[in-house]
This record gives structure tokens, sequence and C-alpha cells, in this order.
């Protein structure tokens, strides 16, 4: 079990670290808060609505990752890299469309407290959560390891690529089912819970993408004999 | 009048000469993958890329290619026929094959215009003025090495090309893990670059003996003396270094452009290779084009690394690589028999 738990760094020892240092930090930044996310849904399929609330709000609130961005900016524009500069800058940008994706989230679940139709269901959702949670500490991983070792980076994007493709299926039972209960059954709690599973698709068709970007890399700056 | 006419056309000539020099080092690109690499400033790489031209149009101003284009291309029987006019004929024909290049926008080898230009003059000055057998009129084993070097120097560009990338990847880019270790193995290859680039440049002015063929051609005929041949020689070199400092660089900036993702690991296998090309062609003095040399060197990079190469172009710019050889031959001929008939010969 990752630590979600953030920690704060002063602003002395920011200015110290390099720019791998620096996107790696933002990389678990963002992770973190991503798993804070899901954390609290799994909350709100427990119907724990305080924990729920507590959770996605800590999402909206946190904004270490803006001190985080602002040094890397004004280091990488800085710095002397030859030909990864334009490629580190969009890594950094698809490691913060994360964080735009998982606010999103957050601020549209709170607007209303959903109770889950019955345990299979709930039992489907937390399956859905478990797999988004592998796929964002792999893709965690796998960013950090673009300075040191891109061929791993390249082999655990393959994995996050299958892991989504299972995903997918679970994603279209779920909805299956949703669209088959009873009539009587509350059409804005229906809504919600579409779009729940809607938005954990995003976000996952996210990583997905970030993936395949970053095999893109490997694939681009990798010499094979 | 006659020798007043003839200081004229030893005056025009000089001039064209020393022109030829300036579009030699205008025509040069080879400093885009420095610039495009970002390895020094722009002007600093013009000054030290202009300096390295000239240095090497210079240092082998005493024979090698130069002899070849304005002396050991001809026949025991034909030296001391070669007269200013068939010089003249040869400059203007082998610059209008050029300029139609340019129109089409094909890179056109001014190495093989010149040489089709003298050989056509040559069988024109044969059939009409008569007193010369072709069998004799050529130096038929260097003409022959000449163009089969056109032949074999692309081709060798390509393998050297393929084998170094081949050996360099083996051996070690393909051990080099991460983004952080490619940049730091990039950064010092940028400095390799610099070396392969100046060392190119060198060769390039060395086997650009186009310019100075036509002045040693005047010094052979004793038109002007080994003094004022070297005195011209180095006005050559100068404006070759002029060429890439005022009129190369836009070619350059817009290649440099289109070169920001070239690794200077590349660049420098690029480089390294079509500079041993030049070498070992200007010291058997054998003149080559560097363009078709480059375009070739960079194919092998692409085989090498299993990249699409351009066939479509490629056969393109290869019907006139064949074509400028007899083209360039048919418009001096034709140009010195124009000139023959009023009596200029």
């Amino acid at each position: 079990m990752r630590d979600i738990e953030e920690k704060y760094i002063e602003e002395k020892e920011l200015n110290k670290l390099s720019i791998d240092q620096l996107t790696h930090l933002f990389m678990d930044t963002i992770n973190s808060q991503n798993l804070k996310l899901i954390e609290g849904i799994e909350f709100l399929v427990e119907e724990n609505f305080e924990s729920f609330e507590k959770n996605l709000q800590y999402v909206i609130d946190t904004n270490t990752e803006v001190r985080i961005k602002k040094r890397f900016e004004s280091k990488i524009f800085k710095s002397k890299l030859m030909f990864s500069k334009a490629d580190r800058l969009k890594l950094f940008a698809k490691i913060n469309e994360i964080k735009n994706i998982g606010e999103f989230i957050a601020n549209k679940l709170l607007l209303y407290r959903a109770v889950f139709p019955d345990k299979k269901f709930k039992l489907q959702i937390r399956s859905v959560l478990k797999s988004l949670k592998v796929i964002s500490n792999n893709l965690s991983d796998a960013v950090k390891l673009i300075g040191s070792d891109l061929s791993k980076a390249h082999d655990i994007c393959e994995e996050v690529k299958e892991v989504r493709r299972k995903m997918r299926k679970e994603e279209w039972q779920i909805l299956n089912r949703l669209y088959n209960y009873d009539m009587d059954y509350l059409s804005r709690t229906f809504i919600y819970l579409k779009e729940l599973i809607e938005d954990i698709m995003t976000l996952a068709d996210h990583i997905k993408k970030f993936s395949e970007s970053i095999q893109f890399l490997a694939t681009k700056y990798l010499i094979f004999d | 009048m006659a020798a007043e006419i003839d200081l004229i056309l030893i005056i025009v000539l000089i001039v064209m000469a020393v022109a030829l020099a300036f579009s030699i080092g205008a025509n040069d690109e080879t400093l885009a993958s420095l610039i495009g690499a970002g390895v020094l400033k722009f002007k600093i790489a013009l000054i030290i890329g202009g300096t390295a031209i000239g240095a090497g149009m210079i240092l082998f101003s005493g024979g090698f290619v130069s002899e070849t284009v304005g002396k050991s291309l001809l026949g025991e029987g034909l030296e001391s026929k070669y007269t200013n006019i068939m010089l003249l004929a040869v400059l203007i024909s082998s610059i209008i094959w050029l300029i139609v290049g340019s129109f089409a926008g094909i890179p056109l080898s001014s190495t093989h215009s010149l040489i089709g230009s003298i050989v056509g003059v040559v069988i024109v000055y044969a059939i009409t003025q008569g007193g010369v057998d072709l069998s004799t009129a050529f130096n038929y084993t260097k003409l022959g090495n000449v163009v089969l070097s056109w032949f074999i120097s692309p081709i060798s560009g390509l393998l050297i090309t393929y084998l170094l990338f081949k050996v360099s990847a083996k051996f070690y880019l393909s051990r080099l893990k991460g983004l952080n270790q490619i940049e730091k193995s990039e950064k010092s290859f940028k400095w390799l670059l610099l070396i392969a680039v100046i060392f190119a440049e060198i060769w390039v002015g060395a086997n650009s003996g186009e310019a100075l063929g036509i002045l040693l051609a005047l010094r052979e005929k004793g038109s002007i003396d080994p003094f004022q041949y070297i005195t011209f020689a180095i006005f050559c070199s100068i404006f070759a270094f002029l060429g890439i400092y005022f009129a190369a660089r836009y070619v350059i900036r817009n290649l440099a452009s289109h070169m920001i993702e070239t690794r200077p690991s590349e660049g420098f296998i690029v480089q390294i290779s079509s500079a041993i090309i030049l070498m070992i062609a200007t010291i058997w003095a054998l003149p080559i084009s560097h363009s078709h040399v480059i375009v070739f060197c960079i194919i092998g990079m692409s085989i090498a690394q299993k990249k699409e190469v351009d066939y479509k172009g490629l056969g393109k710019m290869g019907l006139y690589w064949v074509i400028t050889f007899p083209v360039a031959g048919l418009l001096s001929g034709f140009l010195y028999f124009i000139l023959s008939s009023f009596g200029l010969s």
C-alpha cells in the first residue's frame, strides 16, 4: 500500500531539486491526490459520506503541485537540455492534466450523495477502482523511470494498457447493469452513477494515452542494435 | 588587339573563378547539423565553417582536385590547345545548368556539371577544328576514374554511415538506458560534431577544385604566373568564406530548423562519413559531389535506423544526377560551337 499523504517541501529544498527530481515529485504529488480521490469514491461506495467529502475536498483544495510546477517551469526554460526539453514539458503538462481531470471529477461528485443500488454493483465499482489504483501507481513508476530506464518504463506502460483493456470490459458491464435496473430508480441517482462510471473511464483513458506517449518517447529515444 | 582581348578574357575567367568559389561557399549546407544541434551561436559557426572551407581550399591549391579539373583530364595532344575561350564556354555552360537546377529545386553537382562541360567543349573542338584525335584528346584513365568515383563515392558514403551507425549502436548507443543518460551522451557528441563539421568543411574546400581548376589551367597555359596563381587562390578561399558567411546562412538556417530533432550523434556519424569520403577522393585527386555524398550518408543512416527513405525524391534526384554530365556537355559544346563560328576559338 502506497503512502497517499503528501509531504510538504520547503522552498529552499525545492530550489535544490533537478528537473528530473521535480518531475518525480510532481508525479508523486499528483498520484497521491489521485489515490485520495479513488479512496474517496470507495468511501462513497461504503456510504461513508463524511470521509468521502473530506477526501474529495482535499483533492480540490490542495495546491502543493502549483509550487512544484512553477519551480519546474523556471528551471526548464533556463536549462541547457538539448532535444528532450520539449518532451519533458509535454510530459509535465500530461501529469498536470491528471490533476485537472481529478479536480473536475471531485467537484462533480460533491454535488450529490448517491446511494448505490445493490451489493453486486458496489463490488463491480470497487473492482474498477482497484484497477484504477493499479494503473495510476504504474504510470507514476513509468514516469519516474523515463530518466533512468526507458525500456522498463515502456514495459510498465504496456501493463497499464493491458489493465485498461480489462477495466473497459468491467465498465461496460456496470453501465449495462445500471441501465437495466427497475424504472422506479431515482433519475438523478441514475445520472450521478452513470457519470461516475464515465468519469472513471475518462481518467483511465487519460492514463492510457499518457502511457502510450511514454512508449512513443521510448521508441523515439532508444536506439536498438 | 588580340592581346587585349586575351587579357580581358583572362580577367573575366579570374573573376568567374572567384565567383565560383563564392558560390561553393554559398551552396554549402554542412553547417546545418551544427546549427540544428545548437552547438554554437550562428555567426560563430559561420566564421568557423567559412575559415575551414577556405583553409581546405588553400591547403590543397597546389594540385589534387584542381589539377584534375584544370589539367589532368586532357590528353597529351590537347593540353597545349586548351584555350581561354574553351574555358569560358565550360564555365558559362556549367553555370547555366546549375541555375536551371536551382530553379527546378534540384541540388545539382557543380563538379559533374563542370567535368561534363569540359568533355563537351573538347569533343566539339576535336570535330570542328581538326588536328585532334578523340582517342588521345582525353586522359581516359583519369576521366574513367572521375566518373567511376561519382558512383562509388555516394555508395561508399551510404555504406560507411550504415556501418558506423551499426557499430556505435551495438557497442554504445543501444546501451544508453534513460533520457538523462542519452541527454548527457548527446552533449558530448555536440563537441564531436563540431570537430567532424570542421573536418568535413576542410575537405569540402579541398575537393571543390572547380574554381582553382580554372586558375590552374590559366597557370598551365602561362596566362598567370605561380605567384599570381597563389594570390588568386587566396582570393578564392576568402570568397568561399564570404559565400558561407553572407549567402549560405539562409540555406543553413532553413535546413537547421528541420534538424532540431536530429541527434548530434547522428549528425556526427553522417558528417564524419562524408568527410572520410571527401578526404579519400581529394587525396586521389578525384572531384566528387559533396551534396550527393551527404544525401547518401543520410540514406545510410535512415536504412540503419529502419526509417523510411523517400525513394521517389531520390529517383528524381538520380535522374538529374545522371543527365547532368551529358546535358552540361551538350550545352558547353553548343556554346563553344557558337563562339568558334564567330572566330573565337
